[in-house]
């Protein structure tokens, strides 16, 4: 198999004496979709927060392309080309569907102290922002406030800007929440889409039906470890996975 | 025009430009600033200093202030930007108070007695005052708000209209947060020096209670009223809450709760400010003139 594009080693976020991760070691392939699943609270969200530089780990490398990462700051991590999703949305709530696209545009600019006095109201940043809204199907709402979309908007706005961020790996959390059936549908096909531009995806997901659909690979996390680890139907096989789902066979469970 | 409504007129053009100083600093990067008086006090020593002590003239000591305005904006702005929110708000007050103490307290700086016998401003030989001072600070003005309106427009003021949406988003997108506040504050803050030293001259004596606490609350007031993070609101807020003290002189010791009245209203009515988003007066401005879509 080739190299990794993203390799994490023995990762560790302990917050205290909770380790809501714990050597955790996961690989990501270039061109492949990823999935990470798990109960509530099984580390997946930290997982995502670590690579992208949100925390700092306790133990353990992340290494991509190669190089470290672990302790970079989350603009550093940015600028390597990786963009990411939040599970709570996080759009620019005051600004409009178009400029929240364009500050994503401005990633090559915030890191030059020369560059960012530049203008970012040129019809040309308008245009390649529009094109990206294309590809998300927001193209109608472009100058709407974002505060004022509905949820499923918001997801697809908020790909649009980890899409333009996220060249190389697009870490997407829980993308398929709170949508309904016929958005699922065009997400789908959408990730699928931008798969096949070239970019690894890395995706967090509840919905078992879609993950299984849309990954090639999926990692299982419970209690901040993985438990399982293979290509979607000899997921849904393992043992393990079923009981830190359903619970034990076997053995009355309250919960 | 009387030299009374000159004086008035010039005090409001130099606060507008203080005031467009603070909108940067809350309106375009989101970071509450309850100090801003102090930096518009540190402009106005500096210039004093530098034009009494140090013998300069206006226009030369005019850069240096600016560059010290800024400098120590960056200095207070790297310890205090590190803490959000209500924390900012506090260490701002904090600033402020400290600021006004060391003026007050270091003979240096005149302490009590504050500094006197400050030059005049001369321009191509003719000394300014009345309506020439006053046009002057116009003129300034105009350069605070050109810099305000390009800042709108270019990609470092975009980062900070994202931070002040959010932060977490905002860093995932490359910006770096303590960059970009930073250059708000230091934007912010050299803006205010300017309008310090303006103040200076034109008052030629000042003294370290003309930069308390209150002074900062009342531009805080200026924003909140005109329109915050708009680029005409801070200078309307400032022609407004410099005009009605004047106007209703008779009521002078109900002052600060016509302030609250006011500042209670407008949160009411018109939470983003009288020019702000969804205000009456942008409504009825765009149907006039853009025909209904802003």
């Amino acid at each position: 198999m080739n190299r990794p594009l993203l390799e994490t080693m023995d990762l560790s976020k302990h917050f205290g004496g909770l380790k809501a991760l714990h050597k955790v070691s996961i690989s990501i392939y270039p061109g492949e979709i990823l999935g990470l699943l798990g109960p509530n609270g099984a580390g997946k969200t930290v997982c995502f927060n670590l690579i992208s530089g949100t925390y700092r780990p306790t133990g353990g490398t992340i290494r991509f392309e190669g190089a470290r990462t672990d302790g970079l700051s989350p603009q550093r991590i940015a600028a390597g080309g990786i963009g990411r999703t939040f599970q709570i949305v996080k759009p620019f709530g005051s600004l409009s569907v178009l400029e929240n696209v364009l500050v994503a545009r401005g990633i090559s600019r915030y890191g030059s102290f020369l560059r960012m006095w530049r203008g970012w109201k040129a019809p040309s940043e308008r245009e390649k922002a529009m094109r990206v809204l294309e590809r998300v199907g927001l193209t109608d709402l472009a100058n709407r406030k974002a505060r004022l979309l509905p949820l499923g908007n918001l997801r697809r706005l908020e790909i649009a800007r980890a899409l333009i961020v996220g060249k190389k790996l697009l870490l997407l959390d829980e993308s398929f929440s709170g949508l309904r059936h016929e958005e699922i549908d065009n997400l789908e096909s959408l990730i699928r889409n931008i798969r096949e531009s070239g970019v690894t995806i890395l995706l967090i997901e509840h919905n078992m039906r879609v993950a299984m659909g849309l990954c090639d690979r999926i990692v299982i996390l419970d209690h901040g470890q993985i438990i399982a680890e293979g290509d979607p139907a000899s997921i849904q096989e393992n043992e393990k996975v079923i009981e830190a789902y359903l619970g034990r066979k076997g053995t009355e469970h309250a919960s | 025009m009387s030299s009374y409504l000159i004086t008035v007129a010039t005090l409001i053009a130099i606060y507008a430009i203080v005031v467009c100083g603070l909108n940067v600093i809350v309106g375009f990067a989101g970071q509450i600033s309850l100090g801003h008086a102090a930096f518009f006090g540190i402009g106005a020593y500096a210039s004093a200093i530098l034009t009494t002590k140090a013998a300069l003239s206006f226009w030369t000591a005019l850069p240096l202030v600016i560059l010290v305005s800024a400098f120590i904006g960056l200095l207070l702005g790297l310890p205090s930007l590190r803490v959000r929110d209500d924390f900012l708000a506090i260490t701002t007050i904090g600033i402020n108070f400290i600021v006004e103490a060391v003026f007050l307290y270091i003979p240096f700086f005149g302490g009590a007695l504050g500094i006197g016998g400050i030059p005049r401003v001369f321009l191509f030989g003719t000394r300014m005052r009345g309506t020439g001072f006053f046009v002057l600070c116009m003129v300034f003005l105009a350069l605070v708000i050109l810099v305000s309106w390009w800042f709108t427009r270019c990609w470092g003021g975009l980062a900070c209209f994202a931070l002040r949406e959010d932060e977490e988003a905002a860093a995932s997108m490359g910006i770096s947060p303590m960059r970009f506040k930073l250059l708000a504050f230091v934007l912010g803050t050299a803006m205010a020096g300017l309008g310090g030293a303006l103040y200076a001259h034109y008052m030629r004596f000042i003294s370290a209670t003309d930069f308390s606490f209150p002074l900062s609350i009342s531009f805080l007031g200026m924003i909140v009223l005109g329109g915050m993070g708009t680029l005409w609101g801070p200078v309307l807020g400032a022609v407004l809450l410099g005009v009605l003290p004047e106007l209703f002189r008779p009521l002078v010791d109900y002052r600060i709760l016509f302030y609250t009245l006011i500042l209670l209203l407008m949160i009411r009515f018109q939470p983003g400010g009288l020019l702000g988003e969804g205000s009456v007066a942008r409504r009825v401005f765009s149907l006039r003139l853009l025909g209904g879509k802003s």
